[in-house]
Formats: C-alpha cells, structure tokens, sequence
C-alpha cells in the first residue's frame, strides 16, 4: 500500500470508529439505569396435568437423591426437593399436596436413623408437615413402595424391618393410625380410599380392607409362578377403580380387579398383541424374543385404556434391559397401536392423565424425552435434567 | 473276672508258655505258606522280589493318572455347556469388570474394584450379615456355584461402574431372589458402598 493510499485507509478507520463510539454512547445514555432489587421467592401455580414430579434416584452418590417439577409443556425445570436415600414420591391425586418417603442419618452416613415422610405444598415446594416415620424398607425405588388412597386421605408406606408390613398414615391428622403386617408379601397397589393389594412370594395376591383402626386381609389363589415368570412390580394401576394389570416376564398381562375380592382374568400376551409368538421362559434361556423390560417400564392412560410398555429384544433374564421401543396397547382389545422406536434405550416411562397426554422416557445420561402420547413423536428433551431418572408422577396419578 | 481266674484249656497249657493264646487257623496257614517259600526259595532271590513289588508300588501315586481323591465327587460327562448368556460370555480372570462369572445377578458397585475384593470389603465398610443368593456357572471348571451377594456398608455409593446382573433375578415379593434390596440390615447404618460375590457352596 502506497502513503497517500494509507493515509486515506487510517483516515477511514478514525471516522468509523468515532462515529460508532458517539452511536454507543448513545445507546448506553438511553438505557435505563438498573434499579435496586429484592430477593423473592418465585411461587408456582397450582398443578397442572402437564406439571410433572420427575424421580432421581442419583444411585451414585444415593442420599442425595431427589425430586424434579418439569414443565413439561415448556420442557423447563421449575424447582427441586430432597429426596433422601432411596427415596420414593407420590402425589395427592387432586395435586394437593406431594410426599417424598426418604431416610436421613443424624451425622451423614452413621447416627439414628430417621425415616420420613415430608408432605410438600406443591405450589411453593416447602415442607408443611415432616411426618416421622416407624420405618420403611431401604430398596432401589419402586413407586409401589409408597402409595395414597383415592381421596389423599392415607398414604400407605411399605417396611421390611422388621417384617413386611405397611405403615397407614392419615395425612390430616399427621400421624401413623396402623400397621397392616403382610408376611410373605410386598409393595403396595392401591383401590377406593381404605385398601389395597400386595403381591406375595407365592403368586398370589393379600388384598387388605382398612375400616377405622383395623385391617381385615384376603388372599387370591395363585395365578403365576415367581420362578418361572414373575410378574414385575411396575405393573400399572388405575387409580379411580384400582384395576392392574400385572406384566410377566414374558410378557403375559394378568388384569386384576383389585379389592376385598380380587377378581384375576385371564392373561393375554403382549407379543401375540403385536402378531408375534409368545417369548419361551427360563426353560430356554438363549432365545432371543421383544419382551418388556427396564425399571418403570410400563405406564397406564386411564381415559383410554391405552397401555405404553418399554419393549426390548433379549433373552428371558433380561428384564431389566433398557427398552428401545414403546408399544402401544389397548387394554380391552388387546391390540397394538403403535410401537414407538425410542431415540436413546429408556428404563422408564410415565405418561399423563389428561385428554392430550404426554409421554416420558429418559435415557442413561438422565436426559428427559417428552412425547406426544397421542401421535408418538418426539416433542421435546430436557438434557441431562437428572443422574438417575427413575419414574414420574402426574396428577391424578 | 481276672484272665487268671479262667481256667485254661488243656492244649494250650501244653503247647506253650504260660499266658500264650493256641495258634488260630489262620495263624496256622499264614505260618505254613511262609515255611513253604522259604523252603522253595532263597534269601537273596525273595529279598529281590519283594524289593521290586515294593519299589513298583512306591512309584504308582506318582505316574500320570488322575488320582482318585483329586477328581470331583461328581464329575460331569464332557465339558458343561455355559447353560446361561451371562455364563457364555463370562470371564474368570478379572473381577473389578461386570462379565466377571461369579456377577451373573449382581447389581450395583463392585467391591473389587472399590478397594476391596470379590469376597472383601474396602476398608472402612462393614459386610452384612445378610444377602440373597444366586446361582452362577464357572466357565473355568464347569460347575455352578451358589454365590452370596453380600453388600458392605456404612460409606455411600463407591460410584465405581455399576453393573447389573439379572440372571434368576426375581421381584421383591421374593426377597431371597431380589437384587435390589438394600442388604445391609446388621449393620451399623443401612447405607450401601459395594457388593461381594462369596461362594457358598457348590450347585451342580
């Protein structure tokens, strides 16, 4: 570059930047001087269908578990709560309130053992009553170790110490009103607003009756083998009537009309539904067949009947495998609607309760899908929204 | 009744010393047939037989053949097949991986690879009293072992890859089969570090 050619080019450059410096300060002189602030609590609106509580298991660092508020329209973390040590959450089913079953120990990892069960406002996420627990049973979370009666007016806790039994509480008058001792079974699936069944060891079912401060117990005959093919314990129940159906193994589904009198109908088959052969069990263990599997793997949308069951393709032992599909089911036909392929394998799924359902799935990394219930197609994730994202909770669930 | 008090039978008193028992029948033939060889034969060539039997005899437990008291009480025909997936892919060198034999239902942190061992606890946890069991098959001699599955205790989460095995693997409404209970009753505070795979016993 020539001297009058660079002369011209720095000339050009002063002006730019004087000129771009006087239009900056113009528009800092136009902003508005920041004002001083209060600090506040942002306060949530009631619960809405699409408002979910997402469970973390965090199994790599366990007591410091907790429990997510998703929106999950927005696909926007609303806030958190502890939830310690294998911890388990449910929901008043009119969303007034939720309770988180946890356990502490007075210094960290050692000291007196203090079960819990905090009930939180689900509007401001604090605690409105820290109800102590007489104990409760420390296993990986299973929803059906903490259940509510249709009216919210008991919440049912599963203990294994010193023998299985369910501690009854009365959420309105804070405290423990009894304990149902249920030998030989476990896990809690509840009907109506006093009772609910437990699963026992040897395929049968204990359906308990609650009236005042006794319990009058009932068993079913036998309809499965455990050691042939269990039926899992993420099995769904429709709250409003407490009907369940129990998912094999294989794949068998058993509905069962849950109450003093538990009817059992006869199982069909979750493979036959989609036009395939029913899977061989533990007889041949190297046969490779779709079966259901994962942690929550099953999901029930009453309104509809329509039954969502994470799918994979495995051999008999291999029930909890991350599923890779959804499959869609009617309950009353017994047929397939739809299988939805998943992005990533999911150990969970949940789905909501109203007219436009969503559908949940997550993946190892803890990354929240979100899909629309109706048409199978992925609306929305939150990455990595958790460590361990084990089941959901929706209102009216 | 003192033997002195017996009275003595009168072939007995002839045939010897005071005290001395009459030869029996076989004392009798055992005394024969040593009085027959060593009239048939000399003192040099028996001392050479007897010398080689005795040298072949010595040398039989170390010739080549299975021995009897080393084989198993019940060995099966041939090599077992792995009669599971997790046996067919099992591994029997390296305990701090999940394909480890003895993991065919284990599920969560490894105590080998968390400081301790496949029956050891890190330092700092205490094992449970406690456990389920499974059965796992052992590719490197082909029989199946009953395992327990004892969780060591106190300290949280090691955080070690977890592993998950699933094989016989049951709900817990059958709390002897199920993998997901806490088994850390016994202890201290029931707070789960690691689990161990302790052989106790033999399934095949």
């Amino acid at each position: 570059m020539s001297c009058p050619h660079r002369f011209r080019f720095v000339t050009v450059v002063l002006a730019a930047g004087l000129l771009g410096g006087i239009a900056a300060g113009r528009a800092v002189a136009e902003e508005p001087v920041l004002q001083e602030e209060e600090s506040d609590i942002v306060r949530l609106s009631p619960v809405t269908p699409h408002r979910v509580l997402v469970h973390d298991e965090a199994g790599q660092h366990a007591r410091d578990g907790r429990v997510y508020v998703v929106d999950a329209d927005a696909g926007k973390l609303l806030g958190m709560v502890q939830a310690a040590y294998n911890a388990n959450v449910v929901q008043d089913p009119g969303g007034k309130a939720f309770y988180v079953a946890e356990t502490v120990w007075s210094r960290g990892n050692r000291g007196d053992r203090l079960d819990l069960l905090p009930a939180y406002d689900p509007q401001t996420l604090t605690i409105t009553n820290d109800q102590v627990l007489p104990g409760r049973a420390l296993v990986t979370p299973k929803q059906n170790d903490l259940a509510v009666s249709n009216d919210g007016k008991h919440v049912y806790v599963f203990s294994m110490v010193p023998t299985s039994a369910v501690y009854v509480v009365d959420t309105a008058a804070h405290k423990v009103t009894q304990t149902v001792d249920i030998p030989g079974c476990a896990l809690i699936y509840p009907w109506g607003n006093s009772g609910f069944t437990s699963v026992c060891a040897d395929g049968s079912l204990a359906n308990v009756s609650l009236a005042g401060d006794h319990a009058t117990v009932s068993h079913t005959a036998p309809f499965f083998d455990p050691e042939k093919d269990a039926v899992f314990e993420h099995s769904p129940t429709r709250r409003p009537d407490g009907k369940t159906w129990f998912i094999s193994y294989t794949g068998l589904v058993y509905p069962a009309s849950l109450s003093a009198g538990t009817k059992i109908e006869p199982a069909w088959s979750l493979q036959e539904a989609a036009g395939l052969e029913r899977p061989p069990a533990g007889d041949a263990p190297f046969v490779k067949a779709w079966r259901p599997g994962g942690w929550h793997l099953s999901a029930l949308h009453y309104a509809t009947g329509h039954l969502f069951v994470l799918m994979h393709q495995g051999t008999f032992w291999t029930h909890k495998q991350a599923g890779t599909e959804v499959w869609e089911l009617d309950v009353s036909t017994h047929k397939l609607i739809r299988r939805i392929p998943l992005r990533q394998p999911s150990m969970m799924v949940g789905v909501t309760q109203d007219a436009s359902p969503l559908l949940f799935t997550g993946d190892k990394d803890g990354t929240f899908y979100v899909w629309n219930a109706t048409t199978g197609k992925l609306l929305r994730q939150i990455h990595h929204l958790g460590d361990d994202l084990y089941y959901t909770v929706a209102l009216g669930e | 009744m003192s033997q002195s008090d017996r009275p003595e039978p009168a072939d007995r008193r002839a045939a010897g010393h005071p005290g001395e028992r009459a030869p029996g029948l076989i004392d009798r033939l055992t005394e024969r047939l040593t009085r027959r060889m060593a009239s048939h034969s000399s003192r040099r060539s028996f001392a050479g037989r007897a010398g080689a039997w005795l040298t072949l005899g010595s040398m039989i437990p170390t010739l080549p053949v299975t021995r009897a008291d080393a084989a198993p009480a019940a060995k099966p025909e041939g090599r077992p097949k792995a009669p599971t997936p997790f046996a067919a892919s099992a591994q029997t060198t390296d305990p701090t991986t999940c394909n480890y034999w003895r993991y065919c239902a284990i599920d969560g942190f490894l105590c080998a690879a968390c400081g301790g061992g496949v029956h050891s606890c890190p330092p700092g946890t205490s094992p449970s009293p406690t456990s389920w069991i499974g059965t796992c098959f052992n590719p490197a001699d082909g029989r199946s072992y009953l395992v327990a599955y004892r969780d060591c205790c106190g300290q949280d989460a090691c955080s070690q890859p977890p592993c998950l095995g699933t094989e016989g693997d049951q709900p817990s409404y059958r709390p002897q089969a199920n993998n997901d209970i806490i088994w850390c009753f016994g202890t201290g505070a029931l707070i789960y570090n690691c689990s161990t795979s302790v052989i106790v016993g033999n399934a095949s």
